[in-house]
């Protein structure tokens, strides 16, 4: 039986065993070095197809991973809802300058959503990476989850002090996050995606309690899982500290959970097995302790220490920090070929 | 009479930590009313209830949420007592110059550092978000600053930062200016390697970092 990336990753995530560890990026990977070797940079890649593919397909070609994915930013359905966004240049990620709306206007859903921004870009970037990749590594293609689209609809402070005191005025807003990540979800698919990654950073225990958590996050990132079940296994990664809410997380009935190195995987893993849950952990290589500063030498210890830990794919915690040298990533994934996976 | 101030300066501590914002405003109201001495209800309610909140985020009890609900209610009976603050000439208020780096519009963790600055009695220069490596030493040479404190929420803009330091030694000026940095994806490690000053993992202990740098000088500097 041939083993490649994409069969490799899948099947991890599964629970199964496969010929040896597998490893992706998570959440972006994008870097200085990756624009230089693969001739597309920002800001042109998070707007243009073919550049964000291309980007994107160094992922495979020159990292090594096996797993691409698009896009690199967390902005892209803020913009298509009317957000102001401020552009990023070469060096950084496009930015939320003005949300959508005010808190207590009606969120309205735009009718062309998935035309609107860069939807359509990222939608053609999967079907390129799909035809030119996919019968080799996994395509990825990551949305912004529920509590957090609706967070940046409003400004998240505004957002945050709501859901104190008056939880239920961001009730329309997560209704309607959850609507077009539906919405967008299935457009990702349809374009090839073979995984998707909710990325619901700001749904981390940093940020709000673990009852917060439950009731503002949690369901809506179920509906999403739900609506989209069957069609592509589904990677949630929340920022932070988790511990706390790793079964609630597990509940949503999400394919695999990505996690920075501040979770005890270790224990979220015993805490699984007593409560007879399956769902895989996927990090935790620091993106800034192992990967940015470290040496090639340091990434594979954090590689063989998240290993230890539990974790049944190896990804860096977080954002690849786009000063990362490509030897630096190189390292994390030749450490996670020489770990076996047993399943 | 004492005891009623003292009472008052007690309920604006709670108020602050139970994140009551009508509350806070109408005992600042009633404690000027009485004609008590506003820099006392700052300095001893406001600033030790939001002190306390500050300790339970530590602990995990608070959230981001908490806080910023906690500092809605200081800012109420903040804007209270402020015009009936008896200015002391004080040449020891030290100033601090705050932002959050460029490329980076998150600023709810800058804000909270800003208040428990504040609230420990510092002047804060806040330059606000995506703010340009140039302009925090721009502020900072024109305000006589005693340090310059830099944030981030994300892997992709930390680059700022080091910047910062580099545009500092570049003009000599690091001695003038210690750089104390933090936010979500900041290490002691990283502020070590930028030639940072200090690092610090929340608003809380911001304080206490931003209280060693000012107060040590250059030569003792803590070692981040």
């Amino acid at each position: 039986m041939e083993w490649n990336g994409k069969k490799r990753l899948l099947t991890a995530i599964e629970g199964g065993a496969t010929d040896r560890m597998p490893v992706i990026s998570v959440c972006q990977y994008a870097t200085y070095e990756l624009m230089e070797a693969t001739g597309a940079f920002w800001p042109e890649a998070h707007r243009d197809a073919d550049k964000m593919a291309r980007l994107s397909a160094g992922g495979a070609t020159v990292l090594g991973l096996d797993a691409v994915r698009v896009p690199y930013c967390q902005t892209v359905e803020a913009e298509a809802y009317g957000a102001t966004i401020k552009d990023g240049g070469q060096k950084h990620i496009p930015s939320i300058d003005r949300p959508a709306f005010a808190l207590g206007e009606e969120p309205k859903i735009p009718q062309d959503f998935l035309a609107r921004g860069r939807i359509p870009a990222v939608i053609e970037a999967i079907r390129i990476l799909k035809a030119e990749l996919g019968e080799k590594v996994a395509v990825m293609g990551s949305l912004v989850g529920p509590f957090s689209v609706a967070a940046s609809l409003v400004g998240i402070a505004p957002f945050l002090k709501a859901s104190l005191k008056k939880p239920d005025s961001l009730l329309p807003y997560l209704e309607a996050a959850t609507k077009t990540a539906i919405q967008y979800a299935k457009a990702m698919t349809e374009a090839g995606a073979d995984i998707l990654v909710i990325e619901d950073m700001m749904a981390s225990l940093d940020m709000i309690s673990p009852r917060a958590y439950k009731k503002l996050a949690a369901p809506y990132e179920k509906q999403v899982i739900e609506a989209v079940g069957g069609t592509a296994p589904v990677i949630l990664h929340i920022c932070g500290k988790l511990d706390a809410v790793m079964t609630y997380i597990a509940e949503t009935g999400v394919s695999a959970i990505s996690v920075e190195s501040a979770v005890d995987v270790h224990a979220a893993l015993e805490k699984f097995h007593e409560a007879g849950i399956r769902t895989p952990i996927l990090g935790a290589v620091h993106p800034i302790h192992a990967l940015l500063e470290g040496t090639e030498e340091d990434v594979a210890a954090a590689v063989r220490k998240s290993s230890e830990d539990g974790v049944s794919v190896i990804s860096p915690d977080c954002a690849v920090a786009p000063a990362t040298t490509i030897a630096n990533i190189k390292a994390m994934a030749e450490a996670a070929k020489k770990i076996e996976n047993r399943g | 009479m004492s005891e009623g101030k003292e009472r008052i300066i007690e309920a604006l501590a709670s108020a602050v930590l139970n994140m009551e914002e009508d509350e806070a405003a109408s005992l600042a109201s009633e404690y000027i009313a009485g004609g008590h001495d506003a820099y006392d209800a700052i300095e001893r309610g406001l600033s030790a209830g939001m002190a306390e909140a500050g300790r339970l985020f530590e602990e995990e009890e608070y959230f981001i949420p908490e806080l910023l609900m906690c500092a809605d209610a200081m800012n109420a009976a903040l804007d209270i007592l402020k015009p009936h603050l008896v200015k002391k000439e004080s040449a020891s208020q030290a100033t601090v110059v705050l932002g959050v780096v460029e490329g980076d519009t998150h600023d709810i963790g800058k804000n909270l550092v800003k208040i428990m600055l504040e609230t420990a009695g510092y002047r804060v220069i806040d330059l606000g978000r995506d703010i340009a490596p140039k302009d925090f030493v721009r502020a900072a040479e024109e305000n006589g600053a005693s340090a310059i404190a830099i944030s981030t929420l994300m892997t992709t803009t930390m680059g700022g930062m080091e910047e910062v330091v580099r545009l500092l030694e570049e003009q000599a000026l690091h001695d003038d200016f210690p750089v104390i940095v933090g936010g979500g994806p900041i290490s002691p490690g990283f502020a070590r390697k930028i030639g940072a000053d200090a690092y610090a993992s929340n608003a809380a202990e911001a304080v206490r970092v931003v209280d060693n740098l000012v107060n040590r000088g250059t030569a003792e500097r803590i070692a981040v």
